[in-house]
């Protein structure tokens, strides 16, 4: 349940930059990777609760899935976690969930079978936008 | 109204949220590797503990993690409400990348390591400590650029064996620590082979430079390895490295 603290980690950064700016909190928009496999519903019910009774209370929370892309630094092709499903057992999608680039430990290049490749998106929960109306 | 593009990390104020209540953080470093920063990491860490101190060992080296073998550490970490929650072992809370990997390879490009760094100290639950080691890896990219600068008050003791090779490096990553935020506790000889006399040479002579203390001088110590085949601390704090680190090193843990 460590998105429990991601989650409680966006809603305090957010509060702080809103405070430091002087602003109301109109919208927070957070991105949901696919390699972290989170299920985007926790993350949204976690996101409204947790707001509540912070500077954030009255923010629209919009919540997005983000698909992965990943890219073969040998031989440049790009992929994505879907590509790679199949061979990855459920103990290395555990590992994934908290350590998403441990991807690189589980899995190879589809194309050249290198380990030389790096997550350019997708990986974990992120913020993609805030909006303050200062 | 203004919009922004946040490009805000929130994983930094997790960060700091977590080790608000750790007193001293401690980066054990050497630029180099091979010269035993992951033993003396551990052993550091064990030795604070039977002080009767609260301490937390946190495995730096993405790439090479040792500290959960070192510690006997297995499995993933307990999920806690508030993060991940380290295994205790010998005393200590100890907190490595190699929890999650279990002895598989970590190939890790760009910023990779850094990420995974990022989002264990943001995960982990440390509680109270009085003492955080931090086993550092090799060479002065991200990894120590964002340790050093996690927060104020981190100090570093840099780890040499006597030799030049050893000793070059070191004074490459003390030459970093000037004036660069951290103090520098002090430089510790280790893997010193035979009499002590005239192997101090190369780290009286680093800490004479940097004006500095010279830690000690811990012997190369064959029993160390046995201890390190059994994955326990408490066998690695019986040898004589681990007791001269003691005598090394306690007076600086304890106050």
């Amino acid at each position: 349940m460590h998105e429990l603290s991601l989650v409680q980690g966006i809603i305090n950064a957010v509060g702080v930059t809103a405070s430091e700016k002087g602003g109301r909190v109109l919208s927070v928009k957070i991105g949901v990777g696919e390699l972290a496999q989170f299920d985007i519903r926790l993350v949204r019910g976690l996101l409204n609760d947790l707001k509540k009774g912070t500077s954030l209370e009255g923010a629209r929370m919009i919540v997005e899935s983000e698909k992965s892309k990943v890219k073969c630094l040998s031989c440049g092709r790009v992929w994505n976690f879907q590509e790679l499903a199949g061979p990855i057992s459920s103990d290395e999608r555990e590992i994934m969930h908290f350590l998403p680039e441990l991807l690189n430990s589980c899995s190879r290049c589809p194309n050249c079978s290198k380990s030389y490749f790096e997550i350019e998106e997708g990986r974990s929960v992120r913020i993609i936008e805030v909006v303050l109306d200062v | 109204m203004s919009e922004f593009e946040a490009g805000l990390d929130f994983r930094r104020g997790m960060i700091d949220r977590r080790l608000a209540h750790t007193k001293r953080v401690l980066l054990v470093m050497s630029g180099k590797g091979g010269v035993g920063k992951s033993v003396v990491s551990a052993a550091l860490a064990g030795i604070a503990s039977t002080l009767g101190l609260k301490a937390g060992l946190m495995d730096a080296d993405i790439y090479g993690p040792s500290s959960a073998l070192l510690f006997g550490a297995k499995g993933l970490p307990v999920e806690g409400e508030s993060g991940l929650i380290p295994p205790i072992l010998g005393g200590v809370k100890v907190m490595s990348v190699d929890l999650f990997a279990s002895g598989r390879p970590i190939p890790l490009a760009g910023s990779g390591a850094n990420e995974i760094l990022l989002e264990l100290l943001a995960l982990t639950d440390w509680g109270n400590l009085d003492c955080l080691v931090v086993d550092m890896p090799p060479a002065t990219g991200d990894i120590m650029l964002t340790l050093t600068s996690l927060r104020n008050d981190v100090e570093a003791v840099v780890v040499t064996m006597p030799d030049r090779l050893s000793t070059s490096v070191a004074h490459r990553v003390l030459e970093l620590l000037k004036g660069g935020g951290v103090t520098t506790v002090g430089v510790l000889g280790n893997m010193v082979r035979g009499s002590a006399k005239g192997k101090e040479a190369g780290p009286r002579k680093l800490a004479e430079e940097f004006r500095v203390p010279l830690l000690g001088l811990v012997p190369f110590d064959r029993s160390v390895s046995n201890a390190v085949e059994k994955g326990n601390i408490e066998a690695l704090l019986r040898t004589r490295f681990a007791r001269t680190l003691r005598k090394s090193m306690s007076a600086y843990l304890r106050a």
